[in-house]
């Protein structure tokens, strides 16, 4: 390889402010343009290009969160479990897999269940891709328009509401995470019927605002989806409420939300295909 | 041409670890920027108009994997890419002190100018709070994954110099 020629490498004021200009054009463009705009329509083609690489991703570290969740799992003593590390490795990945197809089967008669309590319509999706910045809570998920998802979906655990469909390719899905910053959710405080919205945040908490000060809440209250708004169907846990306080200066309390699903350790969901999808997906209820 | 190839097979080893790689590596909720990685060592070893034309193409990928507006991020890394760019005559890229403090500065100032971005369109807030729990972090996680990645990237780039202590041009 030559090195760099100097005419190549000065510094060129132009093509920095060409290239500033598109991208305020396409910033501009993306905010204007509906979702069957070329900037839209790229998007779904580089999700659809990624989902291999994603998948691959997953695949490579399944073995590692399998061994990870054996370990854990495994309700032994430290003599037992020094006498199974002494056994040779292939048994160990042996056992490693058949838990984690046990914990597998598990979670999707939890998620079943959850789903048939409620009477709702659903389809199960396997988690294959995870945040890929920071800025975002967003997972993909293996189902996409082709198998009846759509914009807009509510998408659930088997411990509660875990987000919404925000875009839909046509074998793959982004979903939205409650606790992501532009997430919100009409709630309800399963004890005293209190409504409010629950937010997500940039560092992953979930708060809940547009609380009356005079409300009556406490630490361990259940959140629940109010159904207002009509993206996500009534009556699904979102938390329970982890703190409450009540500052002088301002019209609402501070409500901290911890979420029952455990959202960085997805693996199954379950997309409510028979929820009616929502309009405007990006901005929760 | 000689130059296109290897630039093409970086920026795309960048967008397959940020997909693929990066969502596994988090440490909480930070996830290292990968992209950000390829766009300093490319500026580094091949100037500011290459800088901002591939950050500009990272910048690009990088919005367009996530669900936010598409363009904040080309914008950032096109003028952090051209920044840093202009350091490559002050400065050879095969040390790795400097190119690590740049990374360092250059993936902070990434960090605050798209919080500003997200926050002027309405899609972020707090400071503060931005600043501490997913900035800072990040971008010292940025420069502990430099240290493993830049100086086989930039030997990748500029196989005509061996990777070296930092000097700088006199």
């Amino acid at each position: 390889m030559q090195t760099s020629n100097p005419e190549n490498t000065r510094a060129r004021p132009a093509l920095l402010v060409a290239l500033v200009v598109l991208a305020l054009v396409l910033t501009t463009v993306y905010f204007r343009e509906g979702e069957a705009g070329p900037l839209h329509q790229s998007r779904r083609v580089v999700m659809a290009a990624s989902v291999p690489f994603e998948k691959v991703g997953e695949f490579v570290t399944r073995p590692l969160r399998a061994v990870g969740s054996w370990v854990s799992g495994l309700g032994v003593s430290r003599a037992d479990l020094t006498l199974l590390r002494r056994q040779n490795e292939e048994l160990r990945l042996r056992n490693a897999e058949l838990e984690e197809a046990r914990q597998e089967n598990e979670r999707l008669r939890s998620l079943v269940k959850f789903v048939e309590a409620r009477g709702l319509e659903s389809l199960g999706a396997r988690v294959i891709g995870r945040p890929a910045n920071s800025w975002e809570g967003i997972i993909t998920i293996d189902r996409g328009t082709a198998e009846g998802v759509e914009q807009g979906m509510p998408v659930i655990g088997e411990a509660g509401l875990l987000g919404q469909v925000v875009e839909a390719a046509q074998h793959s899905s982004r979903v939205r995470l409650i606790t992501d910053q532009r997430s919100g959710v009409a709630a309800l405080v399963q004890r005293t019927r209190v409504e409010g919205i629950v937010r997500g945040s940039i560092d992953r908490s979930l708060t809940m605002d547009f609380v009356s000060r005079d409300a009556s809440l406490r630490a361990g209250d259940v959140v629940i989806t109010s159904g207002m708004g009509g993206v996500y169907p009534k009556g699904i846990v979102i938390g329970e409420i982890a703190s409450v306080r009540k500052q002088p200066n301002t019209l609402a309390p501070l409500v901290g939300v911890r979420p029952t699903a455990r959202l960085s350790e997805l693996e199954e969901v379950l997309v409510l295909v028979g929820a009616a999808p929502a309009t405007n997906a990006g901005s929760g209820e | 041409m000689r130059r296109a190839l290897p630039t093409l097979a970086v920026l795309a080893l960048g967008f397959v670890l940020q997909i693929a790689v990066a969502p596994y590596l988090a440490i909480g909720d930070i996830v290292p920027n990968f992209l950000l990685l390829v766009v300093v060592t490319l500026s580094l070893v091949e100037g500011a108009p290459w800088g901002a034309a591939t950050g500009f193409a990272a910048g690009l990928m990088f919005d367009l994997i996530g669900t936010g507006p598409v363009g904040p991020m080309a914008l950032v890394l096109s003028v952090v890419g051209y920044a840093t760019g202009t350091l490559q005559a002050n400065l050879f890229a095969e040390g790795w002190l400097l190119p690590l403090t740049v990374l360092g500065v250059a993936s902070l100032t990434v960090e605050l100018a798209y919080w500003l971005i997200l926050a002027l369109l309405g899609l972020t807030s707090g400071f503060w709070h931005a600043f501490v729990t997913v900035m800072l972090p990040e971008a010292l996680y940025n420069v502990a994954l430099g240290l493993l990645i830049y100086p086989v990237l930039a030997r990748f780039l500029r196989r005509d110099r061996p990777m070296k202590t930092l000097r700088r041009i006199g």
